[in-house]
């Protein structure tokens, strides 16, 4: 069944966007959220759901054509990831290539482009993205992985953890410390791509309650030897370029959850449509119909801010920035509430796994937390938007 | 090979339709979207020029207000180009101005092959590829579930209550497609990209040669009288099973000679 109860004409950005979505939709409707869970109840990848957003393009709509990819935005990726989640396939991996593929695109060499871009494009590559360390998770100033000059290379020691994917990645985007200090002491940040089956990398995995095909890493890195290819960009100046990266990740964490939000929405009105228990259906009370009407309004508000942030991010707009992180907070928020009414609209059958909603929570929940935190993103607002001192 | 696709622009049926009360017609105001059931000839249509390894599927829709969304889905899935006929003066047209208008569209890009839906999902009417063929003078094929192409003829698969029959026809030719024989492709974000600079050439009813009093409600051979409401379906019956409801079903299902 394809999603129809929302709307898009309030959201969408572009005229073909509709036809993105429907088709988006179709593909993704031969699977939906029944082989979404038994994938993720067998410990399997949703690998034939991969295959088909590949062969239809959709998962290098963001990358430019010239680099084999579509050739459209994060507008366009918004949609396709938004569409994804919202026939109860919530696919992280999708999140991931938001913040490799932009940043490749924007800082790294034309031989890079060439070896990575195509075939994140066709599905045939992936690239896990590094930045958590231990000791090192809101304050990216902390992070201790250091690439040691090495030659005319680098040597990479230190550790990642939450690195998602890195079971099914070719390589991995890594954040680490390299080359001087900047003048007031502070180590400059630069930003490399490592094969995943180097020698020096070994990974333990995370047990997460996040019911999702993707599983989270440590990673370390123990005298990683890097070629001069292996740097994005200019060495030091990698904080400045995983924005390019940082931004899209927050858009597509929105568009993410904004999807499982109209998942149990819609679920919860259909069966609240159908659902007798005195004499009326459920949805008749408006105990049961106004907190699902306005986790609606909200969920719209946020889709509404997702969609605007991602065409201002195309648009290289300053303002992308602020708007990602908006668009983040309030599509983590509204979708936690959304999928706990629609939860309790179900009563019992809320939490069973046959209707497909409790297993989303902490899928959806993970996004009040990561990529950024919601306090963080409060912090951002209060500092920059406001005004206000900085507390930290 | 050169293909022409008659597609239909339709409202939504997941959107209750509702009637203009005044003319008894379906209102058709809205955004519209491609029929369902030409998706099928499109997708036929696609594959053929494919295995052909030349040519180009183009198509021909007649629709009001110059409303081409569901020409985009089409142009999205692959076809090359598209003739939209939109007029005021059109309103109205029956199935047979239908067939004339489209056939005038038709004609002037001689094609080796016409595809079109067995039926519409809003009109039902299910004469229009007929009346097409009639009106270009063209052999014509219906209930199609398979085409493939032998030099200059095509062998059909035409669907029946038993089976199918092998027909062989002459091209060119009109062949009527029935709903579900293929799987229509979703189109691809480059196809989705492209479709917006493939040409869709706009025309009137005037352009084709047709006087306006010759088509819409004044050419119409027809008139709609009456509209009624379907009637309610009937309630079921329940049968308490005693033990013996078995029979009962059994007893049913002869009935209606399923076994
Ligand atoms: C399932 C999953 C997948 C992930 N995937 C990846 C991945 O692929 N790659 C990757 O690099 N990382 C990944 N992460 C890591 C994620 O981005 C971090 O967990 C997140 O950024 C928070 O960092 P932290 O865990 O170190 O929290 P901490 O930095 O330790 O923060 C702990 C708490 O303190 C709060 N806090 C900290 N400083 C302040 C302050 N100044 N003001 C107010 N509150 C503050 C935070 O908001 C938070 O609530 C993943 C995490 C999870 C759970």
């Amino acid at each position: 069944m394809a999603a129809t109860m929302f709307g898009s004409d309030l959201v969408d950005t572009q005229d073909h966007h509709p036809e993105l979505r429907a088709s988006v939709a179709g593909v993704v409707g031969k699977f939906g959220r029944k082989y979404f869970q038994d994938v993720v109840e067998r410990d399997a990848k949703p690998t034939e759901l991969w295959a088909a957003l590949a062969e239809s393009g959709f998962l290098g709509v963001h990358i430019p054509a010239a680099d084999g990819g579509g050739g459209g935005g994060l507008a366009d990726y918004n949609i396709v990831i938004e569409e994804t989640a919202a026939l109860g396939c919530p696919v992280l991996s999708l999140v991931i290539g938001s913040i490799t593929a932009p940043i490749i695109t924007q800082h790294g060499s034309d031989d890079m482009k060439k070896r990575w871009l195509p075939g994140i494009a066709n599905g045939t590559l992936r690239m896990s993205f590094a930045i958590t360390e231990p000791d090192a998770g809101t304050n990216t100033h902390r992070i201790t992985t250091t690439a040691m000059a090495n030659g005319d290379g680098w040597l990479l020691s230190g550790t990642k953890y939450y690195t998602s994917g890195v079971d099914e990645a070719d390589s991995i985007l890594v954040v680490a410390r390299s080359g001087d200090p900047d003048p007031s002491g502070r180590h400059r940040l630069s930003l490399f791509v490592v094969a995943a089956d180097a020698p020096g990398i070994t990974t333990q995995d995370i047990p997460c309650a996040v019911q999702a095909a993707e599983k989270q890493f440590t990673v370390f890195f123990d005298d990683v030897e890097l070629g001069p290819d292996a740097l994005i960009g200019t060495e030091g100046n990698g904080l400045r370029q995983v924005f390019a990266g940082l931004n899209p990740e927050r858009v597509s964490a929105a568009a993410i959850n904004n999807g499982i939000a109209r998942f149990g929405l819609e679920t919860a009105a259909a069966y609240a449509k159908d659902r007798e228990v005195w004499n009326t259906p459920i949805g008749a009370h408006q105990g049961v119909a106004h907190p699902l009407a306005s986790a609606y309004i909200a969920v719209q508000q946020a889709r509404l801010m997702t969609a605007r942030a991602a065409a201002l991010f195309d648009e290289g707009s300053p303002g992308a920035g602020e708007a990602a992180n908006m668009a983040k907070f309030a599509a983590a928020d509204s979708s936690l509430v959304a999928l706990d009414q629609s939860i309790q609209t179900l009563g019992g059958n809320g939490l069973a796994l046959e209707y497909g909603l409790a297993d989303l929570w902490f899928v959806a929940r993970l996004h009040k937390t990561a990529p950024v935190s919601r306090e963080m993103i409060l912090n951002f607002v209060a500092q920059h938007s406001l005004g206000l001192p900085k507390s930290y | 090979m050169k293909v022409v696709v008659c597609v239909k622009q339709i409202p939504d049926p997941a959107d209750p339709g509702a009637l203009d009360p005044e003319t008894k017609t379906l209102k058709r105001d809205m955004k519209l979207i491609l029929d369902e059931s030409d998706s099928y000839g499109v997708e036929m249509a696609l594959q053929l020029v494919d295995a052909a390894g030349e040519g180009e599927v183009t198509l021909v829709s007649m629709a009001p207000n110059n409303e081409r969304s569901g020409l985009s889905t089409a142009l999205a899935m692959g076809a090359a180009s598209a003739t939209l006929v939109s007029d005021p003066a059109l309103q109205g047209s029956d199935s047979l101005t239908t067939a004339k208008v489209l056939a005038a569209a038709i004609k002037d890009q001689s094609p080796d092959l016409v595809i079109a839906g067995s039926e519409s999902s809003d009109g039902y009417t299910g004469t229009v590829p007929e009346q097409i063929a009639g009106v270009l003078d063209l052999p014509s094929v219906t209930a199609a579930k398979s085409i493939t192409v032998d030099g200059s003829s095509i062998k059909v698969q035409r669907q029946t209550d038993a089976g199918h029959d092998d027909v062989e026809c002459p091209m060119p030719c009109v062949v009527s497609v029935t709903a579900g024989v293929v799987e229509p492709r979703y189109p691809s974000f480059k196809g989705i990209m492209a479709a917006k600079s493939k040409p869709v050439d706009e025309k009137t009813a005037a352009d084709l040669g047709f006087d306006a009093d010759a088509v819409g409600w004044a050419g119409a051979g027809q008139e709609i009288v009456d509209v009624a409401e379907a009637p309610q379906r009937e309630a079921g019956e329940i049968v308490e099973d005693d033990g013996e409801a078995y029979t009962r079903i059994v007893g049913f299902l002869e009935e209606l000679k399923i076994i």
